[in-house]
């Protein structure tokens, strides 16, 4: 079977390897994509990052083709439709891969060992393989024949968002890697240097790291704060406000739309943004919550952190793969019964400051789980740049989700790994908070506070408000955030 | 109280004024205004019994009024170059004296003698009339009709010709006036406006076009940029001399579309269009609904996926040899409604502005001072001046589209688009964004292609026209 690259390192490498990571400057790109120009770029897979990258680096002025597998031509199914409708060239590995400079796999994670199999002997000498995860490289310890170069892409945002993003003139934060068992013509950054800014991401930074870095970092995020923590948290929510009599749809519509609104705030200034969009009283409130929250959780975004750098997640997860999804497909299911999900949100007005006032626990656990992430990962050896982006960057995009279609859209939009350590985390983390929730009332979800707890300490204010700005998440993020021009803060 | 229904007037030189359809109500204080050569003093005339009713009716005229302008001062002049030439030819007439103009019957002497002190008129009234200045004369016109009781004061530019003391002065006693008397003001200056002035009738073309109650913000700004628009002369503003774009062949066509087809899985949208844009011609794209208008332009703008299927030549560029959708944006200045939808981005008027230079949507990149200078200058240009900071999302519909014409015209593109730029507009802000095209047009530095549904809804200085049929397949 497989075998885990990270584990094969010394461990003066894995550390070096995770602590691979610096936001590169503007002027690194004056190149654009001329390394790219005039060269074969042929996409393996026509979904969700496939075809908004293509889009975007067809339109960037490169020779863009897709290839797929012979079902889905000979089907005419949707990924076929997304290439050809879009006017670009379809054709089997056979036809596309011999011809190919650099072959871009954006096929899902769990089915790039068969792919990379079968495209590899089709390769020209001295082609490029890339990737927008390194899951398959470092997880699964692909071994790529040794005249190819191999790198990676990997946009830190959903494919509909990288489209969007190019199409008004800027781009989504990208983080680039080459693989250096596998950079024999010592071009491989040349070559992801372009590939980013022929979709864009150079315009929003670009961080350059390994592949390594990356997938122990990615992984991390999005099963604890980006996907786990917002999925416990719905549920946890919902059932308190139901428990306490409160109506059903206004408790389903305050927690579907509730997260995308409080974490907007996070784009604009961070963590304490968010607590400075609650009244004093309130923001001291969320602030307890998430400090006790922070204590009874740390042990879990502990392990896994822990289950993730050894390996042990990955491969409980391919465990499930070769035994059909089982795990995966049941807890899918199971998400779907919940009774959050069968509520449909009400029809009654909630305005965007109620939203913070009457979700003091949302923003509590929102809180918890940024900082948690961050110091988890920095702990392990990430660097704090990439950390950022992995957890309290992506955390809007998530919460966008389910701001569309619930916890289903969320799922069916993240890729089955980050699926399937979202469930793990929400199987451990629901019964670790059990207790914490039953002193939980709608004064800290579904109500706000009583209008005459009007009163707040000075000095503890005035602690409360340095804790925030001091936390380290805050200071990489000011940095990062100054990065996106267009972030002015809105008042 | 006083009412003109659907009434049309005529007056000596041939002018008319149309279907006006206007009542003044008790403790009302009217504003006339629009362009020059829209009839706000004829409107103002009628209300005075000029003019030759054609049609219509009018009701409740007042029987005594003050009426200061132009035309009445004319008309006094007149009278007083006719009582000379009447004059035995060998006695010097010195004409009637000002004091005689002034005190007539009409007359209430306590308030003509009030006003004569506060416009420092003693020393002329032994003075003959015909030998005041015209300033003077205004003051005498002034005085007389705020001094006649009268049912209602039409004042027609009252201010013109005054010295900055006797405009004040004259400000402060007509809010006295005002309480007991009814006033309708032709201005052709919104910032003059007295607080006083509780209506707003917009004249154009010799019809009321717009009648706004100053209470309504939003609209009362809306009249006074169409105002600036109509009354200021446009210069468009400068260009960004530091980022210059490549210089296009003159010789070339700026765009080539040869046997364009636009197909989607189950029909065909396009076959077989052939259309050459040559640089200074300005074109109107008409059609109607699923014709095909906008997708055409997107494969101009190089945002639609079929460009690179088909016999594309834009600015110099053959289509899916190795350009990139920027190099030919550069070229294009871009508005429609769609544009406004996904315009949601908080950010400011003049960065909105000043992402034309980008064609961004929102601002990634750090403005230069000059291109924050030619911002102000278009915001100046729009009647927005000073709102630089304000946040776009903020604004009204019409307004975002005036600012987006703005955008789209920043970097003096060789080709703007205009897809069907009135859409979902207002009557004032049409006439607004129409207002705005026509100088664009006439500026002769950009091509314009205008779409719209309607062929017969054309605009000044289009003299191309391409109008789509819907294609049999999706009719
Ligand atoms: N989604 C994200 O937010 C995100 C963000 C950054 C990076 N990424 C990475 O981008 C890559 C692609 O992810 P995605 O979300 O775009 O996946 P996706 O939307 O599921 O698309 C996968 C595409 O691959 C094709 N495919 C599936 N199985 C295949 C097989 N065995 N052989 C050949 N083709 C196959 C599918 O087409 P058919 O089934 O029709 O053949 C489909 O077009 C992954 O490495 C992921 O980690 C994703």
């Amino acid at each position: 079977m497989s075998n885990n690259y990270f584990n094969t390192l010394p461990l003066r490498e894995q550390l070096e390897q995770l602590a691979k990571c610096r936001f590169m400057h503007m002027n690194e790109f004056t190149e654009g994509v001329e390394a790219l120009k005039g060269k074969k770029m042929v996409i393996i897979g026509c979904g969700a990052q496939g075809l908004n990258q293509g889009l975007n680096l067809r339109d960037s002025g490169l020779d863009v083709s897709y290839t797929l597998r012979q079902s889905a031509i000979t089907e005419k199914r949707q990924s076929f439709k997304n290439a050809s409708e879009n006017g670009f060239t379809v054709g089997t590995y056979e036809e596309l891969i011999p011809s190919a400079d650099i072959v871009l796999n954006l096929t899902p994670d769990k089915q790039h060992s068969p792919v990379v199999a079968a495209v590899m002997p089709l390769m020209k000498q001295g082609a490029c393989l890339s990737y927008s995860h390194g899951f398959n490289i470092v997880e699964e310890g692909m071994k790529v024949r040794e005249d190819l170069t191999v790198i990676m892409v990997a946009p830190k945002c959903p494919g509909s968002e990288v489209r969007a993003e190019y199409v008004r003139g800027f781009g989504v934060p990208t983080l680039i890697a080459v693989h250096e068992d596998n950079d024999p013509q010592g071009h491989g950054l040349a070559l992801a240097k372009a590939y980013a800014v022929g979709t864009g991401g150079h315009k929003a930074g670009v961080l350059m790291s390994s592949f390594i870095a990356e997938v122990k970092s990615d992984l991390m995020g999005e099963q604890t704060i980006l996907c786990g923590m917002l999925q416990t948290g719905s549920l946890l929510c919902f059932d308190k406000m139901i428990e306490k009599g409160m109506d059903a749809g206004y408790a389903s519509k305050l927690i579907q739309y509730g997260w995308e609104t409080i974490t907007e705030a996070l784009k604009y200034g961070g963590v304490t943004n968010m607590l400075d969009r609650l009244s004093n009283p309130a923001k001291i409130k969320a602030f307890d919550l998430s400090e006790e929250l922070k204590v009874i959780m740390r042990p879990l975004y502990n392990k896994h952190q822990d289950d993730i750098i050894n390996g042990t997640f990955s491969a409980t997860m391919m465990a499930d793969w070769a035994n059909d999804d089982v795990n995966l497909l049941g807890w899918r299911a199971a998400t779907g019964e919940t009774a959050f999900e069968k509520t449909p949100a009400g029809d009654m007005e909630i305005s965007e400051q109620e939203y913070f006032d009457h979700g003091i626990l949302m923003v509590a656990m929102v809180k918890a789980g940024v900082e948690l992430a961050f110091e988890t990962m920095t702990a392990a050896g990430i660097i704090a740049d990439s950390a950022y982006y992995e957890s309290l960057h992506e955390t809007p995009l998530i919460a966008n989700t389910i701001a569309r279609k619930k916890l289903y859209e969320m799922n069916a939009t993240i890729s089955d790994t980050a699926e399937y350590g979202c469930y793990l985390y929400n199987h451990a983390c629901l019964p670790l908070l059990a207790d914490f929730m039953k002193g939980m009332d709608t004064d800290v979800i579904g109500r706000g506070l009583a209008s005459d707890d009007n009163g707040v300490d000075n000095a503890r204010l005035i602690e409360v408000n340095a804790a925030l700005r001091d936390h380290p998440v805050e200071a990489i993020g000011a940095t990062l955030r100054g990065h996106m021009a267009d972030m002015k803060k809105i008042v | 109280m006083l009412q003109l229904h659907d009434l049309s007037v005529e007056f000596d030189e041939g002018f008319q004024l149309k279907h006006i359809n206007w009542q003044i109500q008790q403790h009302q204080h009217w504003l006339i205004t629009g362009a020059n050569g829209a009839g706000k003093s004829a409107l103002a005339a009628v209300l005075a019994g000029y003019g030759e009713i054609l049609a219509g009716s009018t009701s409740r005229l007042p029987t005594t009024i003050g009426w200061v302008s132009f035309e009445a001062q004319a008309q006094l002049i007149q009278a007083e170059l006719k009582k000379d030439d009447a004059d035995i030819l060998d006695v010097i007439s010195l004409g009637t004296c000002v004091r005689e103009i002034i005190f007539t019957n009409e007359t209430d002497p306590v308030i003509a003698g009030e006003l004569i002190q506060k416009f420092e008129l003693e020393y002329l009234l032994e003075r003959a009339f015909r030998k005041l200045s015209t300033g003077e004369t205004r003051k005498v016109m002034l005085i007389k009709a705020l001094s006649c009781h009268a049912d209602l004061l039409i004042l027609d530019e009252p201010f013109d010709g005054l010295d900055q003391a006797s405009h004040t002065m004259l400000q402060n006693h007509l809010t006295h006036v005002v309480k007991h008397t009814p006033v309708v003001m032709v201005l052709n200056r919104f910032d003059e406006i007295p607080d006083f002035i509780s209506h707003i009738a917009y004249m154009e073309d010799g019809q009321l076009r717009h009648q706004v109650n100053r209470e309504d913000t939003q609209a009362f700004n809306e009249l006074y940029q169409l105002l600036h628009l109509k009354t200021t002369h446009l210069q468009v503003p400068d260009s960004d001399t530091d980022n210059t774009r490549p210089a296009l062949n003159p010789k070339e066509p700026l765009v080539k579309l040869s046997n364009i087809c636009i197909k989607h899985t189950d029909m065909v949208l396009i076959e077989n269009l052939n259309w050459c844009i040559q640089p200074n011609q300005h074109w109107q794209l008409s059609g109607p609904n699923g014709s095909g208008k906008t997708a055409i332009l997107s494969l101009i703008t190089g945002d639609h996926p079929q460009c690179y299927t088909n016999d594309i030549f834009v600015f110099g560029f053959q289509r899916g040899n190795g350009e990139s959708i920027w190099q030919i944006k550069q070229h294009i200045g871009y508005v429609s409604t769609a544009l406004q939808w996904e315009y949601r981005v908080g950010t400011s008027l003049a960065n909105v502005i000043i992402s034309g230079f980008y064609d961004s949507i929102g601002l990634y990149s750090k403005s230069t001072d000059q291109q924050k200078h030619i911002a102000n200058q278009w915001l100046e240009l729009l009647g927005m001046q000073g709102r630089g900071d304000q946040p776009f999302n903020k604004l009204s519909y019409g307004d975002q589209r005036l600012l987006l014409i703005a955008r789209a015209m920043v970097k003096h593109p060789p080709l703007l688009i205009l897809d069907e730029p009135c859409l979902g507009l207002d009557d004032i802000n049409r006439q607004l964004v129409l207002a705005l095209i026509e100088k664009v047009c006439a500026a002769k530095e950009t091509s314009v292609i205008y779409v719209n549904h309607h062929a017969q809804d054309r605009i000044a200085g289009i003299d191309h026209y391409l109008a789509l049929e819907k294609s049999a397949d999706n009719a």
